[in-house]
C-alpha cells in the first residue's frame, strides 16, 4: 500500500498507475519515476551490489544513480541495468531486481561480502592464474557467470530505432534555471534554438527544490517558461532527450526516448539518435552531488541530500521518518529545512565544518563532527558519530558538495579546471568549438546567478550571431548561501567506506592502488575499476580522486581527472544501429530483369549491394549443379542470355578522351578506331593489376568504359582523381551510366540469329560486324540500343544494351523471340563456369595481389607511354620469367573434385610455405569437358604445361595430383568467338 | 514481332500519409551536359539560345519553359523536363550544336515527389542538410547521402521536394522515405 | 567533421571519402629518367604530421569534386578548403 503524498508534489495524485515489482503489485501516479513509486510503497531494498552483494537502496534521484539498477519490462523488450530513478512510471510497468542468486532479500551470494579481503582492488590480476589449465574449464566460466549485473532477454530487440539530423543556431544542453533563462533570451532574440533535457519534465532542480522565482515557485516558473518557449516557432523543446556527446565542429549527438514511458511502442521508433549541427552550444547540464566516504556508508536509506529533497518536494515522498543529515557545506542544510517544512522528523544535522553556530529548532545539530559508522544491514537503523554518539535514523541525507557536469565540455581534449571556492571542477582547457557553459555546470551554483548567467551568455551568443539581445529583466530570485569546506573521507572509520557504489570500490582500494604503484588517476580507475561502471562514476569520480590526492600527498589539480568520453549515459546498441538491421543494413540494387528473373525460378546471390541471379532452376532439377550444367550446355549449343547490367559503365567524352584512356589503361588506347571495342587492363600505381573491362569507341570523342561489378565505384573515383588532380587541363568528362542501360550478354552459336530478329536494319554478318565491333542501333522497331560484339563466355557473343526502363520488356522479348532457337537464361554461376573454361581472369584472379605478368598479360603493358602503374609494374621481381603465371589445372583422376584455395606443390616436396609453388584461384565443374577444372597461379607456369603436380588443401584434408594446362581449356584458338 | 515498352522503376508508385503524398514521377527526361574545358561561355550562350536557360550556380536550379537545369558537379549539368523519349540526349545534342557533351540519364534515376506537412519532419530523419526554408528555399537543390543512398534533393515549393536517386536501388529509396513518413506520422 | 566546400558550403564529412596526402597530386613523369625511384617514393613514402595536414577528399556523395583540405590532425580544425583542380593547376599540373 502506498503512503499518501506530501503536499505540493508534481505528480497527479488523481490518477493511479499499477505496476509490478518483483512480482508484487504496487501503485503510483503519473509523474512518478519507478524509484519514487518504490519509495512511496516503502520499498527501500532494491538491489545487491556488484562484488559483495551488499543490500542497497535508492541513492539519488537522477541519471547518476549507482545502486537502483533494475530489469525493466519483460519478454523481448526486457532491459537490464535500467536506473529506477529515470524510468518513468506507466500503467502496467514490470520491474525486477537483479544481481542476486535467490531472492533480493536472501541473496545466496551475500557470502561474497565475507570474502571481501580476497576481492580487493585488482584481485583478478593476482588470482585465477594457477593451475593454468583451470582457466578455461573452471575460472573463466565462474567469472563469466558472476560478472555483469542484469541479464539480457536473449531475444531480438522487438523495437525499431531511428536516426535524425537537426540544425540550430544554439543548442542548449539542460533545461534547469540557467538553460531555461538562456532559451528564453535566445528565443526572444530570434535564434533557432534546440533545448534538450534528459528528464520528462523541464526545469531541472527547479522541480526538486523549494526555490521561489518572482512570486512563483521554481517549478511554476519553469512551467511558464516552457509554455512561452513552445509557442516560439524557431524553438524546439526536446524532453526525454540526453545530449550524449560533443564532436568536431559543433556536432552533438542526442538520444531521444520516444516510447520508453509507454506500455507499447505501437510500431513507432522506440528511440531516435539525433545528430545536431549547432552553430553554438551552451552547456547548462547542472551539477551532480557527491557523497562522503565513511564506514558502511552504503546501506539502504543512505541517499544524496539533494535527492532526499527531490523525493520530498517533487514526488511528495518522504524517504524516511527519522532523517539525519551529514554535510560539509551549506546546501545540505536545505534538506533539513525542507523536511521540517513538510512535517518530516529530522533527527540530526551533522556538519563536518568546525566552529559553525547554526541551529535548527527541535533538531540535534553537531558542528565539527563526523559519522564513523552506520547500522542496519538491509535498512538503515542508526548512525554513529565520533565520540561514540549514536543517533537513530532510517534515512541519512549526505552532501559532500556538488560537481559541475562538465562531461560534454571535455569530450574534445578538454581537461576541466579545479575551483577551490566551490570545491569542484569546472570547464577548462580546450572546449569544443562554439561551446560555453552557464549555471551550475559552469560552477555558478546559486539560483539568481544561474538565471542571470544563462540569460547573459545567451545574449552574448545572439549578438555574436548578428541578433539583437533580449533585455527582458529576470524575476527576482535568491542566491542561496553556498559555502563548502572540502571533506572527503572519515579516516577514523574502520568499516569499509564506499566510494564507487556500483563497482564496490572502497577507500581501502584507493589506498592500496596507490601503494602498489597505480597512483596516476587513469591507473587508479583501471586498477580499482572506480568510475568504470554504467554510471561512469558520476557520484564517485571526484570523491575518488580527492581521496587519491590526499593519500598520495598531492593537490587535486595535480591529481587531475580521467578523460571523459561519450556517451554521457548508456545507449542501446539498437539506437546506434538505427535502421541498419537485417535487410535494411544497406541498400539493395536490383537489375532491370529482376522481376522477370523472380518469375522464372532464379536463385539470387549478393554481389556487393546487387542481387544477381546465380541460376534459373527448372522443374525436376535436383540441385544447382543440374541447373548450372544445363545453362552452360544450352548456351554453348544454342544461345544463352545473361543480365550483365551490374558491370560498371562509365561514359567518357571529350577532345582528350583518347589521351585520357591511354594514360589510364596499361595497354594502348590512342588508336582504337570508332566502332571498335578493346579489352583494357588497369593497373594500380604500384604496378599490380587493379581492374579490367572493355572500352568501346562510339565516336571521335565518345567512349563507354566497362569495369567489373565490384570495382565500378572505386574505378570511377580514381578516374575522377586522375581527371581533376593529375591532368586538370585535359578536356575529358565522366558520368556513370551503370544504371542508365540494361545490358544483356547474348552468347552461343545461335546468338547472331537471335539478334538479327531483334536489331533493326543491321547486317550482323561476321564481315559487317566482326569480333570487337560496336554500334549504336535500334531494336524492336525503333527503341535506341547499343550493340557490342564481345565475349566473356568464349562463344560467338554480343552484349546488347537498351535504356534501363526497357530492360524488363527486353528480356521478355528476347526469350519470346528466341524460343525456337532454344534460348536459355543463364546466371552468374554458368557465366563463371564458362569464363573459367575459357581461361578469362575475374575477381579471384584480380585480387590485388597479381600482376599483368602473372595473368599472362605482361605483353599488354606498353612501355612506349606513361600510364598508371606502368613504371612500378616493371620492377625486377614482378617481371621474372619464372614468376607466378596463370595456368589451367585438371585432376589427374578425372572424377575428382578440385579445391579452390589449394596450394600447389612439387610432388615429394615438404608441404610447407617454403616450398609453395602457387595456388588455385578458381574452380568449376566443366560440363563441356566433363571433369573439374581450375585456374591458378604457378611458379614458372608458362613453361610447365603438361606437368603433374600436387594440389594440397590442408583445410579440407585433401591432397591430389593435378595436371598443368593452358588456362584456355575450351576452344583455345578462340575460333567460336571470332566466327 | 514484339514491341518493347518502358517500365518505371517503382511502377508509378503513389502513396498517402495523412495529407502528405509520395508520388513517382514517371515521365521525367534527364540529360547530363558536360561543360567542355574552356567552353563555358559557348555553352552558356547556346543554352540561352536553345532553351532560354541561364547557366545555374552550384546550389540553385534555373528554369524556363518547363525545363530545369542544375549543376551536378563543377563542370557538369543536368537538364530535366517532362518527356518520355527513350533517348532524349539526341535532341539536346542537336540543340546544343557541339557546345556540350551529353548523355541520356533518364534510366539511371528514379524520381519521387514528396509534398505535404510531413515532408520536412520525414526528411529530418534521413537528410543531413538543413532543409528549413531560410537554409533551403524553393529552387535550391543539393546532392547528398540519405541512409547510404546518393540523393538529389530539389525544393519545388512550400513543403514540397523532388528527390532523385539511382534507379537500381529504387526499392531501398522508396522504403527509406516511407519508413521516415511512417515514423513521423501519428 | 564538417568540410566547408568552396562552392556548396558546409557539408558533413560523411558525404566524402578521404584519399590522403595532397602530395599525391604530384605524380612523377613515367617516361623521365629515374622514374622508378620517383614512383617508389610517390607510392610508398608519406609524411605523418601531428598538426597541419593537406589532404585530398572526394565528395563522392555530393558533387564528385576532389578537394584539398588543410586539417590539423590533432584538433581536426580545418583551416582551408579548395577545389583540388584549382590547387593542381596552381601547383603546375596541366595536361
Amino acid at each position: 500500500m502506498s503512503a499518501p503524498r506530501l503536499p505540493g508534489a508534481l505528480v497527479d495524485t488523481g490518477e493511479t498507475l499499477k505496476f509490478t515489482w518483483n512480482g508484487r503489485q504496487m501503485s503510483g501516479h503519473p509523474g512518478d519515476t519507478l524509484a519514487s513509486a518504490l519509495l512511496a510503497n516503502g520499498q527501500r531494498l532494491v538491489a545487491r551490489s556488484f562484488k559483495y552483494h551488499r543490500p542497497r537502496g535508492i541513492f539519488s534521484a537522477g541519471s547518476e544513480e549507482p545502486n537502483a539498477l533494475v530489469q525493466l519490462r519483460r519478454g523481448a523488450a526486457q532491459e537490464p541495468n535500467t536506473r529506477a530513478t529515470v524510468a518513468e512510471l506507466f500503467d502496467g510497468l514490470h520491474a525486477s531486481s537483479q544481481n542476486h542468486r535467490g531472492s533480493l532479500n536472501h541473496d545466496l551470494l551475500a557470502v561474497n561480502d565475507l570474502m571481501a579481503p580476497f576481492f580487493s582492488a585488482g584481485f583478478y590480476y593476482k588470482t585465477f592464474m594457477w593451475p593454468a589449465k583451470f582457466w578455461e574449464k573452471l575460472y573463466e566460466p565462474l567469472i563469466r557467470n558472476a560478472a555483469g549485473l542484469g541479464r539480457l532477454s536473449g531475444q531480438e530487440d522487438p523495437d525499431s530505432y531511428d536516426h535524425g539530423f537537426l540544425h540550430c543556431d544554439l543548442l542548449i544542453i539542460g533545461a534547469g534555471p540557467a538553460g531555461l533563462a538562456a532559451a528564453l533570451a535566445a528565443g526572444r532574440a530570434g535564434l533557432r534554438v534546440i533545448l534538450a533535457d534528459e528528464d520528462f519534465r523541464m526545469g531541472g532542480r527547479l522541480n526538486e527544490e523549494s526555490y521561489s522565482i518572482g512570486d512563483r515557485s521554481g517549478a511554476d516558473w519553469a512551467a511558464t517558461a516552457c509554455a512561452e518557449l513552445s509557442a516560439m516557432a524557431l524553438v524546439r523543446l526536446m524532453t526525454r532527450t540526453t545530449v550524449q556527446g560533443a564532436y568536431d565542429h559543433g556536432i552533438y549527438s542526442a538520444l531521444e526516448r520516444c516510447t520508453d514511458h509507454l506500455a507499447d511502442s505501437s510500431g513507432k521508433p522506440r528511440q531516435v539518435l539525433w545528430r545536431i549541427y549547432a552553430r553554438r552550444a551552451l552547456l547548462c547540464a547542472g551539477a551532480t552531488e557527491r557523497s562522503i566516504a565513511f564506514g558502511n556508508n552504503d546501506r539502504p536509506g543512505i541517499m544524496l541530500a539533494g535527492a532526499v529533497r527531490a523525493y520530498v518536494n517533487r514526488f511528495g515522498v518522504a524517504p524516511g521518518r527519522k532523517v539525519a543529515v551529514f554535510t560539509n557545506n551549506d546546501d545540505g542544510w536545505r534538506t533539513a529545512t525542507d523536511l521540517l517544512a513538510k512535517g518530516v522528523r529530522v533527527t540530526a544535522v551533522i556538519d563536518t565544518r568546525k566552529g559553525g553556530t547554526r541551529d535548527l529548532d527541535g533538531v540535534r545539530v553537531d558542528h565539527g563532527r563526523q559519522i564513523l559508522d552506520t547500522s542496519g544491514r538491509k535498512d538503515l537503523k542508526s548512525i554513529t558519530m565520533d565520540g561514540g554518539i549514536r543517533v537513530e535514523a532510517d534515512c541519512l541525507a549526505v552532501s559532500g558538495g556538488w560537481s559541475p557536469n562538465v562531461h560534454i565540455s571535455s569530450h574534445m581534449r578538454g581537461r576541466p579546471r579545479w575551483r577551490e571556492d566551490t570545491a569542484g571542477f569546472v570547464t577548462g582547457g580546450e572546449l569544443p568549438w562554439g561551446l560555453s557553459a552557464a549555471g551550475a555546470a559552469n560552477g555558478t551554483l546559486t539560483l539568481a546567478a544561474a538565471l542571470g548567467e544563462g540569460q547573459a551568455t545567451a545574449n552574448r551568443i545572439a549578438e555574436d550571431l548578428g541578433h539583437a539581445p533580449d533585455r527582458t529583466p529576470l524575476p527576482r530570485a535568491e542566491d542561496e548561501p553556498f559555502q563548502i569546506t572540502p571533506f572527503w573521507h572519515v579516516t577514523a572509520s574502520t568499516a569499509r567506506a564506499f566510494v564507487d557504489l556500483q563497482n564496490d570500490v572502497t577507500t581501502k582500494d584507493i589506498a592500496q592502488s596507490h601503494r602498489e604503484g597505480f597512483g596516476a588517476v587513469e591507473h587508479l580507475k583501471r586498477y580499482t575499476t572506480l568510475g568504470m561502471a554504467t554510471d561512469q562514476g558520476k557520484t564517485s569520480n571526484v570523491l575518488g580522486l580527492a581521496i587519491l590526492a590526499e593519500v598520495s600527498g598531492r593537490t587535486i589539480p595535480e591529481t587531475g581527472t580521467t578523460i571523459f568520453r561519450p556517451p554521457y549515459t548508456p545507449v542501446a546498441i539498437g539506437a546506434y544501429a538505427g535502421r541498419a538491421r537485417g535487410r535494411d543494413f544497406r541498400p539493395t540494387r536490383l537489375t532491370p530483369s529482376h522481376a522477370w528473373a523472380l518469375e522464372n525460378g532464379a536463385s539470387f546471390t549478393e554481389s556487393g549491394p546487387w542481387m544477381r541471379a546465380e541460376w534459373f532452376a527448372r522443374p525436376g532439377e535436383q540441385g544447382w549443379r543440374d541447373s548450372v550444367d544445363r545453362e552452360v550446355r544450352m548456351t554453348r549449343a544454342g544461345v544463352g542470355v545473361c543480365d550483365v547490367t551490374t558491370l560498371g559503365k562509365i561514359d567518357i567524352q571529350g577532345r582528350d578522351a583518347a589521351a585520357f584512356l591511354n594514360r589510364i589503361y596499361a595497354n594502348p588506347f590512342l588508336k582504337l578506331p570508332v566502332g571498335k571495342v578493346r579489352y583494357g587492363l588497369m593497373l594500380r600505381e604500384d604496378g599490380f593489376a587493379d581492374d579490367d573491362g572493355t572500352t568501346a569507341r562510339l565516336s571521335e570523342t565518345h567512349y563507354v568504359m566497362t569495369t567489373t561489378t565490384a570495382n565500378a565505384v572505386p574505378v570511377f573515383r580514381r578516374l575522377e582523381f586522375a581527371r581533376q588532380c593529375l591532368w586538370p587541363d585535359l578536356d575529358v568528362h565522366l558520368i556513370s551510366t551503370t544504371d542508365a542501360w540494361a545490358q544483356f550478354a547474348v552468347a552461343g552459336p545461335n546468338s547472331r540469329a537471335l539478334l538479327s530478329r531483334v536489331v533493326d536494319d543491321m547486317d550482323l554478318s561476321n564481315d559487317a560486324f566482326p569480333f570487337m565491333a560496336c554500334a549504336e542501333v535500334t531494336v524492336f522497331g525503333g527503341t535506341p540500343a547499343r550493340l557490342f560484339r564481345i565475349s566473356f563466355s568464349g562463344e560467338l557473343a554480343y552484349e546488347i544494351a537498351v535504356p534501363s526502363r526497357y530492360g524488363d520488356a527486353m528480356i521478355r522479348a528476347l526469350m519470346q523471340v528466341g524460343k525456337d532457337l532454344d534460348v536459355v537464361p543463364y546466371g552468374l554461376e554458368a557465366l563463371g563456369v564458362m569464363r573459367i573454361e575459357k581461361g578469362h581472369a575475374a575477381g579471384n584472379e584480380l585480387n590485388g595481389q597479381t600482376t599483368a605478368q602473372m595473368l599472362g598479360l605482361g605483353g599488354m603493358v606498353s612501355q612506349k607511354k606513361d600510364a598508371i602503374g606502368t613504371v612500378l609494374s616493371q620492377r625486377e621481381e614482378m617481371t621474372r620469367d619464372d614468376g607466378l603465371r596463370l595456368v589451367g589445372l585438371r585432376p589427374l583422376e578425372r572424377s575428382e573434385k578440385l579445391s579452390a584455395g589449394a596450394h600447389l606443390l612439387n610432388p615429394g616436396d615438404p608441404q610447407d610455405m617454403a616450398h609453395d609453388q602457387g595456388w588455385i584461384s578458381s574452380v568449376a565443374w566443366s560440363p563441356t569437358l566433363s571433369h573439374a577444372i581450375a585456374l591458378g597461379f604457378l611458379k614458372n607456369g608458362a613453361a610447365r604445361h603438361g606437368e603433374v603436380i600436387l594440389a594440397h588443401d590442408p583445410l579440407r584434408g585433401r591432397s591430389q595430383k593435378v595436371e598443368v594446362t593452358s588456362p584456355h581449356m575450351v576452344d583455345p584458338e578462340g575460333t567460336r568467338q571470332r566466327g | 514481332m514484339a514491341d518493347i515498352t518502358p517500365t518505371a522503376p517503382l511502377g508509378g508508385h503513389d502513396a498517402r500519409f495523412g495529407e502528405t503524398r509520395l508520388t513517382e514521377v514517371t515521365d521525367l527526361a534527364l540529360v547530363s551536359i558536360a561543360i567542355p574545358l574552356g567552353g563555358e561561355d559557348a555553352l552558356t550562350s547556346q543554352l540561352e539560345r536553345a532553351f532560354a536557360l541561364p547557366l545555374p550556380d552550384a546550389r540553385t536550379a534555373t528554369s524556363a519553359k518547363g525545363r530545369r537545369l542544375i549543376r551536378l558537379s563543377p563542370d557538369q549539368l543536368m537538364l530535366m523536363w517532362q518527356d518520355t523519349d527513350p533517348d532524349p540526349a539526341r535532341g539536346v545534342a542537336a540543340a546544343l550544336d557541339g557546345t556540350g557533351y551529353v548523355t541520356t540519364q533518364t534510366g539511371a534515376w528514379v524520381a519521387l515527389d514528396l509534398a505535404g506537412p510531413l515532408t520536412l519532419p520525414a526528411l529530418e530523419r534521413v537528410c543531413p542538410l538543413a532543409l528549413h526554408p531560410d537554409s533551403f528555399p524553393p529552387g535550391r537543390f543539393a546532392r547528398t547521402v540519405m541512409e547510404h543512398l546518393s540523393v538529389v534533393i530539389l525544393n519545388t515549393g512550400p513543403d514540397a521536394m523532388r528527390l532523385l536517386s539511382a534507379s537500381s536501388s529504387a526499392g531501398s529509396f522508396l522504403h527509406m522515405l516511407e519508413t521516415s513518413l511512417r515514423n513521423v506520422s501519428d | 567533421m564538417i568540410i566547408d566546400h568552396p562552392l556548396l558550403g558546409p557539408r558533413d564529412a560523411a558525404e566524402f571519402t578521404v584519399l590522403g596526402d595532397a602530395a599525391l597530386i604530384h605524380r612523377p613523369d613515367g617516361m623521365a629518367e629515374g622514374a622508378e625511384a620517383a614512383f617508389h617514393d610517390y607510392v610508398y613514402l608519406r609524411d605523418n604530421p601531428a598538426g597541419l595536414h593537406r589532404e585530398l577528399w572526394y565528395h563522392e556523395q555530393g558533387d564528385r569534386s576532389w578537394l584539398v583540405v588543410t586539417r590539423n590532425t590533432l584538433t581536426h580544425e580545418i583551416t582551408e578548403v579548395a577545389l583540388a583542380r584549382d590547387v593542381a593547376r596552381a601547383e603546375g599540373r596541366s595536361r
